[in-house]
């Protein structure tokens, strides 16, 4: 399956402070092919985890455009983010995300009952993408009693379990060791690739921003710097 | 998401935190427990209360005597009779064919020497005495207000076996505690035909041997023998051959009496009104019960209420435990709603969350309040027993345990409804925190 194209055009994005409204995003504006690998990086507060959490669907763009595959996310119900962030959508979270009282299969097979795959067939992809990271003797460990590393390799597996389009990682290696943190990071550069999936990486980490095709310097709000790796 | 999937989280929900979980669910069975057990003592002292109105019969059954209507008294439920009327086979059909009549029972009687075997309270041999013996059949007790108080009835048809009342007992200085001690003895009955001879009456006897097989409280008719109808017939018919002899008081009445029962207990009234027009004195406990059953009600609908408040304050724990676990579980919502979920997903993971609390408190509530009432019938019979009376039966109350369980889900998904619908709102981004 092709990955999904990026489009965002004048995203403006505030909060409500109580100091008055916070500006998070100003005017930002990128592209990114289907299939591109992105690392978007910046300071605490630059507003990188909101760009995130709008191109994946979390929020609703404010103003601007935000057009991922055609289709702009801007005025969409709750619903329809919902059911993008299902179809076309697969997250990495840096605190894993995973459902504690759920076994590793459990959490990935999850994600393909929401788009209601028998409960058969989700265990067989649970059981595919968990030894595809190498987890092929972890399926019935819960989170609690695996590694970082193996935890953020179930949340992997999870994300691509429907095959989406765009993966969107935050902070993957924020709470890892070096040896973990290099796999994990293998692993995120390789599957998606390999899915054809288009890839954005939300990094502190400059040698992980380093390895993405194209890299984002997010400042205040505004993208600083675009640089072609 | 699937509802599978949904039962699967919300099942881990309440497995995640058994203490709370435990605890809420033990509100929820106290609750149901109460409402169990008071509704089901209320409509056990219901049944017993309105079975002790119609002794026995139907709540819907009717008397008529052989008698006319006194216009006075139509309509009360003891009635006093008129002038006496001859009740016979054409009057009884043409009740029977009244609307609303659902059943008629011939009621026959007459009275006869009994000559009883066992001696009074003192021990001296009884007096032989005249006493009425009343006959029915006994294929249709169950329709009769008769009520077993020890032994069996008479077997259908037998023209051997006879039941004694309370009224005996008494005659005999006999506890009603100690029924049993008559059963099994056996009488001696004699039906008179009295003949002109010169200037007195000279009677001749028609005797027959009976044993007594049971006591009863019946209010069929007036007398303190109850037989069937066979062996009645033939002692009245013997003794109609003769002249009348007024220490017999025999009737040229086909029937004593009859037992109608109405199709319903609302159509007692108008049944009596009908018999009424057709000239026959009726007396029926219509308005004693239908006082009974207000003031019953009455109860029911304040015990109700009680176990409906403990369920209420159950459902509120339900709904704190629930908002608890919201509060608990953002950024489990959020990231369920990050891989997808929709907004009624979540909402309905936590509806079946708080059911599940609700189901398996009312069904453990229901079965522990059918304990405690079986707890306290047994307390409540062991009292009766020890008062010489009748003690009560406890029906398995489905309809009450059912309603409770259906009541306590409903309850609980309402309480929930709350914690449900703010989960659901959750945003999505705030949900996953910091991200």
């Amino acid at each position: 399956m092709a990955g999904a194209s990026i489009s965002v055009d004048g995203l403006t994005h505030r909060y409500r402070s109580s100091s008055g409204p916070l500006t998070v995003l100003d005017d930002v504006r990128f592209e990114v092919d289907a299939g591109g690998y992105v690392a978007i990086s910046g300071p605490s507060g630059a507003g990188k985890s909101t760009l995130l959490a709008v191109l994946g669907g979390l929020e609703a763009p404010q103003s601007g455009t935000v057009v991922i595959d055609g289709q702009d996310l801007h005025d969409r119900s709750r619903d329809q983010l919902a059911a993008y962030r299902r179809d076309t959508v697969g997250f990495v979270f840096q605190h894993f995300g995973l459902l504690d009282s759920l076994t590793a299969a459990e959490n990935v097979a999850l994600a393909c009952a929401l788009v209601r795959v028998p409960p058969r067939e989700a265990r067989a992809r649970a059981r595919t993408l968990l030894s595809a990271v190498g987890l092929a003797d972890r399926l019935d460990h819960q989170p609690g009693t695996l590694s970082g590393g193996e935890r953020q390799r179930v949340a992997i597996a999870r994300a691509l379990a429907n095959q989406p389009r765009l993966v969107l990682a935050d902070e993957p290696t924020g709470n890892l060791d070096t040896d973990s943190a290099a796999l994990v990071v293998d692993l995120l550069e390789t599957l998606p690739a390999e899915q054809g999936c288009t890839l954005v990486v939300v990094t502190h980490d400059r040698s992980l921003a380093a390895r993405a095709a194209r890299r984002f310097e997010l400042v205040d709000g505004r993208i600083a710097e675009q640089v072609r790796s | 998401m699937t509802w599978w999937a949904a039962i699967g989280l919300a099942t881990m929900g309440v497995r995640r935190r058994p203490g709370r979980a435990v605890l809420t669910v033990l509100a929820v069975t106290l609750a149901a427990a109460l409402l169990t057990a008071l509704l089901t003592i209320a409509t056990t002292a219901e049944t017993r209360v309105l079975d002790e109105l119609a002794k026995g019969g139907p709540l819907a059954g009717i008397k008529v005597a052989a008698a006319t209507p006194d216009p006075a008294q139509i309509g009360q439920d003891n009635a006093n009779p008129g002038a006496p009327k001859d009740l016979d086979q054409s009057a009884l059909d043409r009740i029977r064919a009244l609307p609303s009549v659902r059943d008629v029972v011939p009621v026959v009687s007459t009275k006869l020497l009994v000559i009883s075997p066992t001696p009074d309270a003192d021990g001296q041999p009884l007096a032989p005495f005249i006493e009425t013996v009343v006959g029915v059949d006994l294929t249709q007790a169950p329709t009769l207000p008769i009520t077993v108080v020890e032994g069996r009835l008479p077997a259908p048809g037998s023209t051997t076996e006879l039941v004694v009342t309370e009224g005996y007992l008494e005659r005999l200085g006999i506890a009603r505690t100690d029924a049993a001690r008559v059963v099994g003895s056996e009488l001696q009955l004699a039906a008179a035909q009295a003949r002109q001879e010169g200037d007195h009456l000279a009677a001749r006897g028609r005797w027959f041997k009976a044993l007594i097989v049971g006591v009863v409280a019946q209010e069929a008719a007036d007398g303190q023998f109850l037989m069937a109808t066979e062996q009645v017939n033939a002692a009245r018919d013997w003794a109609r051959a003769g002249v009348i002899d007024p220490r017999f008081a025999t009737s040229t009445s086909a029937y004593t009496g009859l037992f109608v029962v109405a199709d319903g207990l609302d159509n007692v009234g108008l049944v009596r009104k009908e018999i009424t027009a057709v000239g026959y004195s009726t007396s029926a406990p219509e308005n004693l019960i239908a006082s009974v059953r207000r003031y019953l009600h009455v109860v029911e609908i304040v015990l109700t209420a009680v176990g409906a408040i403990a369920l209420i304050v159950a459902a509120l724990g339900i709904a704190n435990a629930m908002l608890a676990a919201v509060r608990e579980r953002r950024r489990e919502i959020g990231v369920l709603k990050a891989i997808g979920s929709r907004d009624r997903d979540i909402l309905r993971i936590f509806l079946v969350e708080a059911a599940v609390l609700g189901l398996v408190g009312g069904v453990l509530g229901a079965i522990t309040g059918w304990l405690i009432a079986q707890v306290v019938g047994g307390v409540v019979n062991g009292y009766l027993v020890e008062q010489g009376l009748t003690g009560i039966a406890l029906e398995l109350p489905l309809t009450t345990m059912l309603a409770t369980v259906v009541g306590s889900t409903v309850l609980a998904i309402l309480a929930g409804t709350l914690p449900a619908a703010r989960a659901a709102r959750l945003p999505a981004r705030e949900a996953v925190g910091a991200l």
